[in-house]
């Protein structure tokens, strides 16, 4: 195993199936039948008579699908992260990172939920947080949690993980915590230079993902009003927190198209042709919220003047479509909400340029009137 | 009023963008014939081995020209017609007048002295011609998305052009290299090294001197990348020089003969013994070149012609050293030709070499330079400290009468504009060690640089063996005198 250099990289372009070629295209298509059957494998069965993933799960002695899921994810984070490891793991950013996360997943996003109710405990999830577990801030959610967890869960989404974003930017969460981007950053760091880098893509994302965080604000608040008044108003109820598929409530429809089909079938599916980052970057409102943290926090991307070459590597590995060439060729250090401090723009830079730091307002502007040793 | 510039290259690019900040309805000309859109020449190497698509390593928007609106021609500049004020091009074309003139065309490689370095199969490792033959004898062929319109220069080009298009000797092989040779031991050598490795080449890399890049690196820390770079398998040949290709009856590279009295065989051979101006185009004009091609500028990077300005690896300034001769690095040739913008545009502004700084990868060992190193300075004395923990690492600072003058290090992240201030604030070895780590540019999680107190008790070396031989004055003198400006 070559653990030095970036070998790893060297053969990005040549390979087809991590340049949209066949391979790709079968990994896509094999990626999002899977999660069409894993989210409407009920209503499939009208049609082909069967459940095939339940069968599966029960099967192997799983208690549902959804345990199956947990399970497939998280050997596909084990194997993807020692592939990663093998490529990237020349550096002690990296190794940290994707220990932490895999761990992190392992542990309480498969086995604390599947062990707690074998002992009659509750399925919780220590590792998710509103507004990304949308229904943890649901007022009848929170009633049905016990205490502890309840508190954990609303501190966590609304004090702590932006408190934390704003001393240590949002990758604290989006890249050493969470299972989305450590799926992205295991399985999917094959395809992480196919993240488009065009304005045009950008412009997208800036729009898509403030929607998307302004309809989950919505909702939620939408619900919790729905507990205060909904047994008063049926109408409104029906539409805002109808469990009937054909209500086409609120919260149905937000479960249906952003936890379903952005998250799942379109986040994951198309890795192989747009990028490992698709729901992270223009979907997830989690990633909005911290990325706003992230804005006005300590988190920036460090650009030592005068040594950038221009070469590009920095923003063919951003798996967040972050054109960080531009900055770097600039001599500008910079904070971008989007970006989730995965590190490969630093790592990959073959001049030591980039940074990425916690430095408070002073440091940051000590650095910028810094020599300049071309101003002569 | 008429801008033209010859080049677009960093220098070139660079001034148009100046130009058009500046007066957005400049009436301004590019030609340049090596590419449709500009490209970081830096980049080559991870486009070969694949890290990089074509479309990657160009800095801006393909659309740049046309947003801005530069005219665009894609031609051979043949000479010029100080008189008439005019650039001839090659073709059919029409001469261009101009009113100021950027002369920005670059280096071309240095050809190969040695018989049968024409042969097909032996190269150069510099133009964007260079990487689509390289692709073509490593891999068969670009990556997805080669570069667009890659043969638009060649109705109005010459014979003599750097820029036409290369025969591939796996082409008329019918088979891709496998046995591959480098020969010259400095930047661009280890780089077509690096990418025969990438294309799982084990090739043999000549290097006539002692050691690897030897106006760099002593001669311990050459060791360790020729170590690292024969656990990877290359099979590198200290002072080895070679003298000469053998060829097949087809015209293709069979062999290299070495000054040593070896014969190897090959299919492929980079000859990476250095650049020079690309200047021939400019011989018998009334433009001044210095004894290698390198335009002649003055302070304003303006020519022997007024209105003629020259910038980048073509212009041949004076160095902080007093010496003059071309510098070709990418951050100098982007700061001429922000430079050759304004002076194009009218404005009062000059050129000023600041400190030498520069930094590398060779294979995965980072490489940071500051300051006078190697340079044989009158008084000088070296220290150095080499790190083999969870880290390795070597530092070596320059003394010149006790003060620091530079710095080379291995192994780490440095910033450069720290190690700077050391040197124009006339630092001692104690102090800039006890601070060394302010300079540290790391990521995070890695262990610091710990340099144990008894290590400064070592007896320190003489100068590192350089090209100099005559040892230049000390600094913080007469041109070292930039060293002090830097903090001002």
């Amino acid at each position: 195993m070559d653990l030095q250099g970036q070998n790893g990289l060297m053969d990005t372009y040549r390979k087809p199936w991590r340049n949209r070629g066949l391979g790709g295209v079968l990994v896509s298509v094999g990626l999002i039948l899977f999660y069409l059957v894993l989210y409407f494998e009920d209503k499939l069965e009208k049609l082909i008579h069967m459940r095939p993933l339940t069968q599966l799960a029960e099967s192997v002695g799983l208690r549902n699908r959804w345990y199956l899921y947990g399970f497939t994810y998280c050997v596909l984070m084990i194997l993807g992260g020692a592939f990663y490891l093998r490529k990237h793991g020349n550096s002690r950013y990296n190794q940290l990172r994707i220990a932490v996360n895999v761990t992190v997943q392992v542990l309480l996003g498969f086995l604390l939920p599947f062990v707690m109710p074998l002992f009659n405990g509750p399925e919780l999830y220590f590792s998710y947080f509103w507004p990304l577990k949308y229904d943890y801030l649901y007022p009848h959610t929170l009633q049905d949690l016990p205490l502890y967890f309840a508190a954990y869960t609303v501190l966590g989404s609304l004090v702590l993980a932006p408190v934390m974003a704003y001393f240590y930017g949002k990758r604290w969460y989006c890249s050493w915590v969470c299972g989305c981007g450590g799926l992205a950053n295991t399985f999917g760091d094959p395809w992480r230079h196919l993240t488009s880098k065009s304005t045009r893509a950008w412009r997208f994302e800036k729009q898509a993902i403030y929607v998307v965080l302004g309809v989950a604000l919505l909702t939620t608040a939408m619900v919790g009003m729905d507990f205060l008044v909904g047994s008063r108003h049926p109408t409104f109820h029906r539409l805002v927190a109808g469990e009937h598929w054909d209500d086409w409530s609120l919260k149905y429809l937000y479960g249906l198209v952003v936890g379903s089909i952005l998250a799942g079938v379109v986040g994951t599916g198309l890795y192989p042709l747009l990028g490992p980052r698709v729901w992270c970057r223009n979907f997830c409102p989690m990633a909005a919220f911290l990325g706003l943290a992230q804005k006005f926090g300590r988190f920036h991307i460090r650009v030592k003047p005068g040594m950038c070459i221009s070469c590009g590597n920095c923003s063919t590995y951003c798996e967040m479509g972050i054109d960080v060439r531009s900055y770097a060729q600039s001599d500008q250090s910079f904070t971008r909400a989007a970006c989730v401090g995965c590190g490969m723009c630093a790592h990959v830079c073959p001049r030591g340029v980039l940074k990425l730091e916690n430095v408070s307002k002073g440091q940051a502007d000590k650095q910028r009137q810094g020599l300049r040793v071309l101003d002569l | 009023m008429k801008v033209v510039i010859v080049g677009n290259g960093v220098a070139g690019m660079e001034a148009a963008l100046v130009v058009k900040q500046r007066e957005p309805d400049a009436d301004l000309c590019l030609v340049s014939e090596e590419s449709e859109h500009f490209f970081s020449r830096t980049a080559l190497m991870w486009v070969v081995s694949g890290q990089l698509g074509h479309a990657d390593i160009e800095p801006l928007e393909r659309d740049v020209y046309a947003r801005l609106g530069i005219r665009r021609v894609r031609a051979r500049a043949v000479g010029i017609d100080a008189g008439a004020r005019c650039l001839k091009l090659a073709g059919d074309l029409p001469d261009l007048p101009f009113d100021r003139l950027l002369i920005a065309c670059g280096s071309r490689p240095r050809p190969g002295p040695w018989p049968g370095s024409d042969l097909r199969g032996v190269g150069h490792f510099v133009t964007m011609q260079d990487l689509e033959w390289l692709e073509a004898e490593l891999h068969g062929g670009s990556t997805k998305g080669g570069p667009p319109n890659a043969g638009g220069h060649l109705a109005h080009t010459t014979n003599d052009s750097p820029y036409l298009p290369r025969e591939v000797a796996a082409k008329t092989r019918g088979a891709l290299a496998r046995r591959s040779c480098v020969v010259g031991g400095g930047l661009i050598g280890i780089e077509a090294v690096e990418v025969m490795h990438a294309a799982g080449l084990q090739p043999r890399f000549f290097i006539r001197e002692e050691w690897f890049w030897p106006i760099a690196l002593d001669g311990k820390e050459s060791a360790w990348i020729a170590d690292r770079m024969r656990e990877h398998g290359v099979d590198v040949h200290l002072q080895e020089g070679i003298e000469g290709f053998e060829g097949d009856d087809a015209g293709n590279v069979v062999a290299v003969k070495t000054d040593r009295g070896e014969r190897y065989e090959v299919d492929l051979g980079v000859i990476a013994i250095g650049v020079m101006p690309n200047t021939d185009w400019l011989k018998g004009s009334s433009i001044e070149l210095d004894r290698q091609g390198g335009v002649v500028v003055d302070e304003g990077l303006e020519t022997s012609v007024p209105g003629v300005f020259a910038a980048g690896d073509c212009a041949s300034v004076r160095w902080f050293e007093g010496s003059r001769r071309p510098e070709q690095l990418w951050y100098t040739g982007r700061e001429q030709g922000r430079v050759a913008g304004r002076r194009l545009m009218g404005d009062d502004a000059s050129y000023a070499r600041g400190p030498w700084y520069n930094s590398a990868k060779l294979f995965d060992i980072e490489y940071t330079t500051v300051g006078l190193v190697n340079m044989n300075v009158e008084g000088e004395q070296n220290f150095s400290f080499e790190e083999r923990g969870s880290v390795r690492s070597t530092t070596r600072v320059v003394l010149a009468h006790d003060r620091v003058i530079g710095f080379n290090l291995l192994g780490r992240r440095w910033d450069h504009e720290v190690l700077l201030r050391f040197i124009a604030e006339r630092r001692s070895l104690d102090y800039t060690l006890e601070q060394l780590g302010e300079a540290s540019f790391d990521t995070e999680f890695v262990p610091p640089l710990i340099i144990p107190p008894d290590a400064r008790r070592a007896p320190l070396s003489g100068p590192a063996p350089s090209g100099n031989e005559t040892p230049i004055a000390a600094p913080f003198g007469g041109a070292s005198a930039l060293f002090a400006k830097a903090v001002s």
